[in-house]
């Protein structure tokens, strides 16, 4: 029998907060994170805002990371290394009490962000600063695991292949824990001039909490944000076995490749709709008990219109009684860490039995119908619910979650 | 190739304790010639090299990273003292370092 994967921790840094129940109550509370950007001059670009996680998140970084370690991080590093070490606080795990060898992590990392925005980088820094592999090592360093540590790069579906890569190791009986996750920020000149020239940003800069409306008629690109999400997976047997507290389950997931083009998603969103239908298959459930989707919801012409074209046609008339929101609308889009942050929300909505909405939700699509959780939260007790992420080069990821009954 | 003085002795040893208690974060009073630099200090590699440029820049030393890494691997350095040693005899030999393995 493969094991059952639940998670035990989770730890969100984004624009809303730098602490899950932060997090938590503010995207129930439908607020959004997107402001001018601070961390450089942006006036000379189409886009001038961002979702760029709080100042205070430097006073955080020093409580968790030695100014050593520090000095060979770069910010989105130091992310995803707090992120990690909130994580396992919030699991209650004692690595002095696990076999080591069986316990890893996989991170996604698209980039470590040692761009223009980058301080105090140094020829003896350069390199640790840069590697991508940087994050999932620095995790395995700070508690000695020595199961496999390793990244993944699948754009902006990069940490939820991460989680489902956790949750094969577990489930094939390699490991017993899989710290999972990953973070991002590509919140500096040069890649949002790349962005804007691919026209791929929204450029409504008045005012930048309006600007990210996945959905709507007049959504016109996506809002880059940055942050990291992550997660303690475990056994169900390990977790029982410590008597932790189990948030959420995961049932299943699919990743595909569309194999079709490097930026837009395969057309009329036949690659999303696979991978939805496969994912609901590989966790052995109806499509009628999906209660709830985490869209990917870039707020893009075209992600926007597919990946609702995919829900229809996976759940067909059923499609109207799913609600889907795109937490996009509150955090932007944060790249690399998207997957891991949208799971960490699913599993939330499990557990509290809330589903946080879409804002800006004010202009409807007319082609576009489905039930999208408009502007405010709403309380529904759900089973099963998905967490889809869709990346550039057409790497695809549907996470199946299931909420934890004790 | 330099003369070691007392006073470059006392200097180079100054400047090794301050690196490593500004960098660990320990107070300097903390430290000894017998404390670990990576087990005590939570110390790495790289501060070693870092150590080398800044004494390469106030002694204007010629030394090649080579050299240094050849000799290294004979006489590992675990704590503070042997790291002091090794820099006084960087500072003495320079490019020459590897003469004293004839």
């Amino acid at each position: 029998m493969p094991n059952e994967v639940v998670i035990t921790g989770m730890s969100l840094i984004t624009s809303l907060g730098l602490s899950l129940e932060e997090n938590w109550n503010n995207l129930v509370a439908g607020k959004s994170g997107v402001k001018y950007i601070t961390l450089f001059d942006a006036s000379s670009l189409n886009t001038r805002f961002a979702a760029e996680v709080p100042p205070e998140f430097e006073e955080l970084s020093r409580a968790h990371i030695k100014k050593r370690a520090a000095s060979q991080m770069t910010r989105v590093t130091r992310m995803c290394v707090t992120a990690a070490k909130m994580a396992v606080a919030h699991a209650g795990i004692d690595f002095e009490q696990a076999d080591r060898s069986r316990c890893s992590v996989i991170m996604g990392v698209v980039n470590t962000g040692n761009s223009s925005v980058e301080k105090d980088t140094t020829p003896q820094n350069t390199v640790f600063k840069t590697m991508t592999n940087s994050m999932p090592a620095w995790i395995s360093l700070e508690y000695q695991l020595t199961g496999p540590n390793f990244a993944v790069n699948t754009a902006c579906a990069s940490s939820a292949y991460a989680i489902a890569f956790g949750y094969e190791m577990i489930r094939s009986g390699q490991s017993d824990v899989v710290i999972v996750g990953g973070a991002d920020s590509i919140i500096n000149f040069e890649e949002i001039q790349g962005f804007n020239a691919l026209y791929a940003l929204s450029v409504a800069n008045d005012p930048p909490g309006q600007a990210s409306k996945p959905f709507s008629r007049d959504r016109d690109g996506f809002v880059i944000g940055e942050g990291a999400g992550v997660l303690v997976l475990e056994s169900k047997s390990h977790a029982m076995a410590r008597q932790a507290a189990i948030h959420a389950e995961i049932a299943g997931y699919a990743l595909t490749s569309e194999g079709y083009n490097i930026m837009a998603p395969m057309k009329d969103g036949e690659g999303m709709a696979k991978t939805i239908e496969l994912a609901i298959k590989n966790a052995g459930i109806e499509k009628n008990e999906v209660g709830y989707i985490n869209a990917h919801g870039t707020s893009t012409e075209l992600n926007d219109r597919y990946e609702t074209m995919a829900i229809n046609k996976v759940f067909g008339d059923y499609a109207g009684q799913v609600p889907v929101s795109s937490s996009k609308s509150m955090l932007g889009h944060t790249i690399g860490a998207a997957g891991a942050i949208e799971a960490i929300i699913t599993a939330l909505s499990l557990k509290y039995g809330v589903l946080p909405p879409t804002i800006n939700y004010l202009q409807p699509d007319p082609d576009l119908k489905l039930d999208y959780v408009p502007n405010v939260a709403r309380k529904k007790n759900i089973c099963f619910a998905l967490s889809n992420s869709f990346g550039f080069g057409g790497h695809n990821a549907t996470l199946v979650l299931k909420k934890h009954l004790t | 190739m330099a003369t070691l003085t007392e006073s470059i002795k006392n200097e180079v040893k100054e400047i090794v304790y301050s690196f490593f208690a500004e960098e660990c974060e320990v107070d300097i009073a903390q430290i000894n010639d017998n404390t670990s630099i990576i087990k005590d200090l939570d110390g790495d590699s790289l501060m070693f090299l870092e150590l080398i440029e800044i004494f390469k820049k106030k002694y204007n030393l010629d030394i090649e990273l080579k050299v240094i890494g050849k000799y290294a691997v004979k006489h590992p350095v675990a704590t503070i003292g042997q790291l002091i040693d090794m820099q006084l005899l960087i500072i003495e030999h320079e490019n020459r370092l590897l003469d004293l393995e004839h």
